[in-house]
């Protein structure tokens, strides 16, 4: 069910509202009576409305299907799915009928299973047999449906060597390739880019034995969310671009793991193949990413093999950042700090660092006397700050979208800063009725928005209650106001999070939403920020500018907040991290560390939920895991860390924040009013400029930290997508 | 008394085959046998292949191999084509069989095992991981 | 005192049986009687004398002797190896090779079913798109000290690329000269391509 505009309006003025059966109707309807339905004489209950597949699947049957998947409309186009139903002249596509009472159906009659055969003699009559060199060998749904359920013989013989259809291959950008003499015309495709990713760009031309699948003229599939297209295509015409001919499904081994590429966390699975991440895809969290993830998390593996920092650096005498090994990196950094003061020393943790990295170098740190540590990102601290966990946090929770009925957003670009959030925006506007509006400057959302304007001073007027969007606010059942981080780091970020608080305060009492509802909402960027606002970093460089300090350790720290300028003279740079990006070129000292995949890591997503990743490889070369450098470097500093254990680390996590440690739980936050009011006092005032998020189309979205700026397939990426932005189409 | 009779006779026939007494003792020292057969060809290398029915099956076709390698002799020198008759895999001299000629099939060579010509693995891939170079203060500040 | 009854009744039945078969086996028993055992020397005069002259001028030694000469002089029973050799199947699983089309294209598309079928798991494979797009390796390793000629690779090959040639003489100094490498693979098809092919030919209505 497509959100059509026309539609939309006959639906609505019908005052009919119709749930397609594959979609969770989240409004509460009265429990309707159940339907007795018959699978294989096996007598099941299920509501009215499903499909004969559902209640095969509710008594435990599962029937073969191409097309039917159930986060996408029903197309039943691939006709595998056919059963036989008694009373029923022919087999039905069970994937597309509704059940009806007391019907009988039978998925293993000689009926249901000649159907099944001749459907899949007529797929496979037009399939190449060129298994041995498909990307999809080994998981594909036609090697597996057509070994089940297909005929044990060929009556295809091509006596006439007519050959069988072939298609031409379609160039839709860097990320997907086609082979689309593969495609048996599922739709999946089509239906995902137009339903969830929201992109018109894949459709179909001609019919019958000419039907053809593409995007009309040779264009870039412009989603950041394309490569879940992939993941659908049952057979393998469109397979993954950077990971092909790399590896077989049989030969990785999957790890499960959590994306670090934005804030949500997404839930991966990484492939790992002799000590090398095949491919990363997704797994299905409800909560958080449902089964999709974003081609900046699918694809930027490949950095994670590049500019990497494989041995500890140590600058020589003429300035030369040489290669060395930990023991004298160790000894140079010790010696060097023999005369420093504890205040005379700082700290900046980056985005991708994790909660137990975090923790081990605040501890350091603070034995050493020194207070100032900060991350890159930056979050108001002024009145209740970070002080509060719910003035920081994605309070409402991703999934709590689809209960919302408005969403505000104020200074984000949630497509590219959070896509799979934005997917779950989508969804809700399709099938929830959401209403969107957006403060900020405009940009394509996939759905369409109410724009309020650009400046903040819009967000003044609806917290003055004198805004005409204020009615719909107020009339809302359960609104939702998010604000991005990027807007907060404007020199009034405080008083904009101020003003923003204060309006979903103002909303909050308004509106009519229930005590337990939270309208306040953080969207973050970078994956390490909750944690580090959770352990007790200051948020933002400005502690560092004015301290001038004489040694600076960067953990991770590439997005050039600190210059040499903003340090005293002949200071003393520590770089941590994975990768050598600008952090590392403007150290002293480099100390390599591991990347996502290569650590048993906490991290914490913007709604607050802490969740763990799996090492999947080996550091490369002598890089360790970060907390354990850290460990080591405080036995040398004489301020040994009282931990050797990762349990350890995690105890002390503990000890700091509880929720560190409850791994996939969202510790309720709920103190506006109390922040509000202690936020009262330093108020500064806000600033003229519009608000304008950083990432606004989808060259942006690429490359955004130190893993995706060294992965090649990104830069492919940004350099089709610029080029895209100029094609005629 | 016929049998015996025939039996020297080959014997000094082989005798002469091989080059009189001299030759056959040089041959004997080299080969440790006498044989007769007819010569069914010679490969490129000079090894010359002999052929005699006379002597059961797995005796019957032999390989003299070429003066050149002495008594470096090895079975490896043997190459694609002759061994597939030698090997009795097929009564067909390569010349009368229909073997695949391709102008990159690649030049028989003997084991070269314990030789400087020895196969010594390497690894035909690039490294997995590329390591961070640190720029040197000329291109920093040309970049940044 | 029933059960004593039935005893009774048994034990005579046993015994009425056993006297009613024991004529025939016992017959049975003496016509099957033979000497297994060194016979006794014959103690008379004569053999006594053969028997001692065989002894003093060693004849059965000279016999013996006259074997091993006569033998000399007959065609042996083993060949002569490395200039005879014993007969191959066109089916002989020796050295493997990696093949080419008669173009000169290497045949391998890196499907991997070598590898996954292997049961000894020496076969190591990486590939890549090559810059024509094709499917191709980059790492194809056989460990022949793993590898247990069973020739399960050659029958999962789907293009006839790796195969089991006809050499069994690639025996090395070294351990690691065994490690084969894709180039030594290939090195391997390109000399033993000419009978690699013929032998798959003569083979060919059997597989």
């Amino acid at each position: 069910m497509l959100r059509l505009w026309p539609l939309r309006q006959v639906v609505s003025s019908a005052g009919a509202r119709f749930i397609p059966a594959c979609q969770k109707s989240t409004a509460p309807e009265p429990a309707p009576e159940l339907v007795e339905v018959f699978v294989n004489d096996k007598q099941v209950f299920v509501e009215p409305g499903t499909t004969v597949l559902q209640a095969c699947a509710v008594a435990g049957i599962e029937i073969p299907r191409f097309c039917y998947h159930e986060r996408l409309s029903i197309a039943g186009n691939c006709r595998m799915c056919l059963v036989e139903v008694e009373r029923s002249a022919k087999p039905i596509a069970s994937c597309a009928m509704p059940v009806m009472k007391g019907m009988k159906v039978k998925t293993d009659s000689p009926v249901t299973k000649k159907a099944r055969e001749g459907v899949m003699e007529f797929l496979l009559m037009n399939h190449p047999l060129d298994c041995p060199i498909c990307d999809q060998g080994g998981e594909c749904d036609l090697q597996d449906q057509s070994m089940n359920f297909g005929s044990d013989k060929s009556r295809f013989t091509d006596i006439a060597f007519t050959g069988k259809r072939a298609v031409e291959d379609k160039n839709v950008g860097p990320l997907v390739k086609t082979i689309m003499t593969r495609c048996i015309h599922c739709t999946r495709c089509i239906r995902f880019a137009s339903e969830v990713a929201g992109v018109e760009d894949l459709g179909t031309t001609g019919r019958g034995n000419e039907m053809q699948v593409g995007t009309y003229v040779e264009k870039m599939l412009q989603s950041e969310l394309s490569g879940n297209v992939i993941d659908l295509c049952p057979v393998g015409a469109l397979t993954s671009k950077p990971y092909a001919f790399t590896a077989r499904p049989w030969e990785t081994r999957k790890i499960e793991s959590i994306d670090v590429m934005d804030a949500l966390g997404s839930n991966i699975v990484v492939s790992m193949r002799t000590n090398e991440v095949m491919r990363v895809l997704p797994r299905v969290n409800e909560d958080i990413n449902e089964e999709w993830i974003s081609d900046k998390t699918r694809f930027a593996y490949d950095g994670l093999k590049r500019q990497r920092l494989t041995t500890p650096f140590l600058k020589d005498a003429n300035g030369q950042l040489m290669q060395t090994d930990w023991e004298s990196a160790f000894l140079a950094i010790a010696r060097k700090l023999q005369g420093v003061e504890g205040s005379q020393m700082a700290a900046v943790a980056g985005g991708l660092v994790d909660a137990e990295a975090l923790t081990s170098l605040k501890d350091l740190m603070n034995r050493l006397g020194c207070e100032t540590l900060c991350t890159e990102e930056i979050f108001p601290m002024d009145g209740s700050g970070t002080d509060f966990r719910s003035n920081y946090l994605m309070n409402t929770t991703i999934a709590g979208v689809e209960e919302a009925d408005v969403v505000l957003f104020i200074g984000t670009n949630p497509r590219f800063e959070a896509p799979v959030f934005n997917a779950r925006v989508r969804k809700s506007w399709i099938h929830n009725d959401l209403k969107v509006a957006m403060i900020g400057a405009p940009v394509d959302l996939t759905y369409e928005y109410e724009h309020l304007g650009e400046t903040v001073d819009v967000i003044e007027k609806l917290a003055g209650g004198n805004h005409p969007f204020c009615k719909v606010l107020e009339s809302a059942k359960r609104p939702m106001v998010v604000m991005g981080s990027s807007c907060l780091q404007r020199s009034d970020g405080s008083a904009l999070h101020f003003m923003v608080s204060t309006l979903a305060n103002r909303v909050k009492a308004a509106s009519g939403a229930d005590a337990e509802w939270r309208v306040l909402n953080v969207l973050h960027r970078v994956a390490s920020q909750v944690a580090a606002l959770d352990l007790g970093y200051s948020a933002g460089v400005s502690g560092v500018r004015e301290a001038k300090p004489q040694m600076l350790f960067l953990l991770g720290a590439d997005e050039g907040a600190i210059t040499r300028s903003d340090l005293a003279d002949g200071a003393f740079v520590v770089y941590q991290g994975h990768h050598g990006d600008q952090g590392a070129q403007m150290a002293d000292v480099i100390l390599p560390g591991a990347a996502y995949t290569e650590k048993d890591a906490t991290y914490v997503n913007t709604e607050g939920r802490a969740q763990l990743t799996r090492q999947a490889v080996t550091p490369p070369g002598m890089a360790r895991n970060d907390w354990k450098v850290l460990r080591a470097l405080s036995e040398l500093l004489g301020v040994t860390l009282p931990y050797d254990k990762l349990q350890e680390v995690r105890q002390r996590m503990a000890e700091i924040s509880p929720t560190l440690v409850r791994v996939g739980e969202i510790e309720e936050a709920n103190f506006f009013k109390q922040a509000i009011e202690a936020t009262k006092a330093g108020k500064t005032s806000l600033g003229k400029e519009p608000l304008v998020p950083p990432q606004q189309v989808l060259k942006d979205f690429y490359m955004t930290d130190s893993i995706t700026r060294a992965s090649p397939t990104m830069a492919k990426c940004v350099q089709a997508a610029t080029e895209a932005e100029s094609s005629v189409h | 008394m016929s049998k015996y009779i025939e039996k020297i006779s080959r014997l000094f026939r082989i005798i002469k085959e091989n080059g009189g007494v001299l030759g056959s003792v040089r041959t004997v020292f080299r080969m440790e046998e006498l044989k007769t057969g007819t010569l069914v060809g010679e490969d490129e290398l000079g090894n010359k292949y002999f052929h005699n029915p006379m002597y059961f099956v797995g005796r019957s076709r032999w390989v003299v191999y070429s003066d050149a390698a002495g008594h470096d002799y090895d079975g490896s020198q043997v190459p694609a084509e002759w061994h597939r008759w030698l090997s009795y895999i097929s009564d067909e001299t390569p010349d009368k069989a229909d073997l695949p000629k391709y102008p990159w099939l690649a030049k028989h060579t003997e084991n070269q095992s314990g030789t400087p010509q020895e196969y010594v693995p390497y690894s035909t891939t690039r490294p997995k991981i590329q390591a961070w170079k640190p720029k040197t203060e000329e291109v920093y500040r040309k970049h940044f | 005192m029933a059960s004593v009854k039935l005893f009774c009744a048994r034990a005579s039945a046993q015994c009425v049986l056993r006297n009613a078969v024991r004529p025939t086996y016992v017959a049975q028993e003496r016509s099957c009687y033979k000497q297994v055992g060194k016979p006794e020397p014959d103690m008379r005069w004569k053999p006594i004398m053969d028997r001692a002259s065989q002894t003093v001028f060693w004849t059965e030694l000279f016999s013996g002797l006259g074997i091993t000469l006569g033998h000399i002089f007959k065609e042996p029973a083993t060949i002569n190896y490395p200039f005879e050799k014993g007969p191959l199947s066109p089916r002989f699983r020796g050295e493997h090779a990696l093949r080419r089309y008669p173009s000169g294209e290497e045949r391998c598309i890196a499907c991997k079913l070598c590898e996954a079928i292997c049961p000894a798991q020496a076969i190591t494979i990486e590939a890549e798109a090559r810059a024509d797009g094709s499917r191709r390796t980059t790492r194809y390793d056989i460990d022949m000290t793993k590898c247990i000629y069973c020739g399960f690779c050659q029958e999962a090959c789907p293009v006839d690329a790796i195969v089991e040639g006809p050499n069994f003489e690639f025996s090395t100094e070294t351990r690691e000269e065994l490690l084969y490498n894709k180039e030594k693979l290939l090195n391997n098809g390109d000399k033993w391509e000419a009978e690699i092919a013929a032998n798959l030919q003569a083979d060919y209505l059997y597989r």
